[in-house]
């Protein structure tokens, strides 16, 4: 169970480029739970995701997983519990290193790295098999630079990556946006294939309408740094698009009103 | 003849130079110019302990371990300390000058008549062949030359197998991944600022080694011998992946040795066909410089004329 209580985080602070990027979120996503997390640009999103898995410190609250405190945890600790996927697929993956090479590290993850072989005969076959269960023929390239192969390829493989060792929760940052329809398509259902078969508590965030309409079992929409809506339950599976749709146009009006109302307040007073 | 294996012998003692440059710059992509220092610490460390009677093997290792250290406090003030890279290494580099000096005492250590690894190869190569010159391809050649050169290319291959091994297991490969993608590697819970500061321990250390080395080949260990020395390893690193055109490990590896000893063939050419050794730095340095730019610029030059043919 992950547990984020009160989670704040201010971007150059005191200086005119201010930004509250996180100001007090409360969330809590039981085990086993796919939650998708929505927002309009710079609401957010890949903040609270980056909080989590430990790329940024927060200024304030309580972050916990699997009943630790991980708040004061660097990155590289916290990946012991967290597998992550990236936007960028040049992220997640070491370019130089072979298919082969960059599973194996993976398989290793949160584990000591010690003078054992990194690619033992046995270790090869596991990843044979493992790979061929992506049906994208990668498991005849496991020698091949994991840098010469498509977007999409490499999703994937970060996708088996993160998942290798079952993790406490896995962090998923609009990790198709940068592909083509049809790659991106192919690593959904594979997104979904995975946390369905091994039950993974799962936080992904997406731009896209239709993920977030179909995917997960709880959807969280955010706006400026809070939680604005949470359906769950019943109601998350009566969501439609056009719901998700009017709610954004909701949420896109009221800030214009707010426009306006500082306009008004400026000219009064200034 | 002597001119070619002394070109030859140097070139493999200073691969281990190549090797260490080629794990702060090509692995890491750290400007580490530590080697300066560490180079003279492994000479001087090893001169020190070989006049106090020590095993030449012992005291090579120990020049080792005293750049192992160096290469430390270098990737620690970078990593822990957030000073920049580039810096780190040039304060480190400074303080080992006053350092190396305390060591050897004097500027200038010679080992005259100490058993050293050039000596134990010269008595071994007598004892076995019963003689002090040998024909090879029809020339004279001492066997204190041949045995030297064929002890430094031993060392040399153990060396940068046992290198190459490493850097196939977890923890090898760990630190390859972190200088190829940082994210990527503490997503996958590495301390990607240990792995650092342990692969500048481990360049500095083979830094040190070929310092040490080099202070037996030549009979002594001196505190200038140091200067430049980054700049010869990069050049060798960059002769050596234009020989075997790739970075991949074990190729990169035996290209850096390769490369080190082409650099001292042509440099001992140059020498002989009179180039004054006092501008050998000077001609080194501007050869670094072109093969750093020459790449950026033949690709713009190839863009030039693909452009003006579809003008
Ligand atoms: N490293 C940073 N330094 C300064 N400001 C930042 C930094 N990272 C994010 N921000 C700001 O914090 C706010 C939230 O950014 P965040 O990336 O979390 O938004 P997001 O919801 O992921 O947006 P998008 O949908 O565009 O990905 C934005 O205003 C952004 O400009
Ligand atoms: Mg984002």
């Amino acid at each position: 169970m992950l547990e984020i209580c009160g989670v704040r985080k201010v971007f150059s602070q005191g200086t005119p480029n201010e930004v509250r990027a996180l100001q007090g979120v409360d969330l809590k996503i039981e085990t086993g739970s796919f939650v998708v997390i929505i927002g309009t640009n710079g609401s957010g999103k890949s903040t609270l995701l980056n909080v989590v898995g430990g790329t940024l410190q927060i200024d304030s609250g309580v972050i916990s997983l699997a009943g630790v405190n991980i708040t004061k945890w660097p990155e590289y600790r916290r990946a012991k519990l967290i597998g992550r996927v990236f936007q960028n697929p040049f992220s997640g993956t070491a370019p130089e290193m072979s298919v082969a090479e960059n599973l194996a590290l993976a398989a290793r993850r949160g584990r000591p790295r010690r003078l054992s072989w990194l690619l033992g005969a046995a270790k090869r076959d596991e990843l044979r098999e493992r790979v061929r269960y992506l049906k994208m023929d990668l498991e005849n390239r496991l020698d091949d630079q994991i840098g010469s192969l498509s977007g999409g390829q490499r999703q994937a493989l970060t996708l088996l990556m993160a998942t290798w060792l079952k993790p406490e929760l896995l962090l998923l940052d609009e990790h198709t946006a940068a592909l083509d329809p049809k790659s991106a398509d192919q690593v959904i259902t594979l997104t979904d294939e995975i946390v369905e078969r091994e039950k993974l508590t799962t936080l992904m965030v997406t731009h896209s309408m239709h993920q977030a309409a179909n995917l997960g079992d709880r959807l969280v929409m955010m706006h400026h740094g809070r939680i604005i809506q949470d359906f769950h339950g019943a109601e998350r599976k009566r969501t439609r698009v056009d719901d998700l749709l009017a709610r954004f146009e909701d949420v896109r009006r009221a800030d214009q009103l707010d426009e306006t109302a500082a306009e008004m307040l400026r000219r009064v007073y200034i | 003849m002597s001119l070619l294996i002394g070109a030859l012998t140097i070139g493999f003692i200073l691969s281990l130079l190549a090797l260490g440059v080629f794990i702060s710059f090509r692995i890491f992509d750290f400007p580490d110019i530590t080697a300066d220092g560490s180079s003279t610490l492994g000479a001087a460390i090893a001169a020190v302990l070989l006049i106090k009677g020590i095993n030449p093997v012992l005291a090579s290792a120990a020049g080792f371990a005293g750049g192992f250290l160096a290469g430390g406090v270098t990737g620690t003030l970078a990593m822990k300390f957030k000073i920049n890279g580039l810096l780190a290494g040039i304060l480190v580099m400074t303080a080992l000058y006053s350092f190396n000096l305390h060591i050897m005492g004097k500027s200038n250590v010679p080992l005259f008549g100490r058993p050293t690894l050039s000596s134990y190869a010269e008595t071994t190569g007598m004892r076995l062949l019963g003689r002090s010159t040998l024909r090879v391809l029809g020339w004279d050649v001492t066997v204190t030359e041949a045995s030297t050169l064929i002890t430094a290319f031993v060392a040399v291959l153990l060396v940068s197998l046992l290198l190459y091994l490493f850097l196939q297991t977890n923890l090898g490969a760990a630190m390859r991944a972190t200088g190829n993608n940082r994210q990527m590697i503490r997503a996958l819970g590495v301390n990607d600022e240990r792995m650092i500061i342990l692969g500048l321990s481990i360049s500095n250390g083979l830094i040190a080694l070929a310092g040490a080395l080099l202070a037996q080949y030549q009979g002594f260990a001196d505190i200038q011998m140091g200067i430049g020395m980054i700049v010869w390893g990069l050049a060798s690193v960059i002769i050596g992946e234009a020989l075997v055109g790739t970075r991949q490990v074990g190729m990169a590896i035996v290209g850096a040795i390769m490369g080190s000893v082409l650099f001292r063939l042509l440099v001992a050419i140059a020498l002989r066909l009179g180039l004054d050794p006092n501008d050998l730095k000077l001609m080194t340095a501007a050869f670094v410089f072109a093969a750093l730019i020459l790449p950026g610029l033949l690709k713009n030059i190839q863009r030039r004329k693909a452009q003006a043919l579809h003008a």
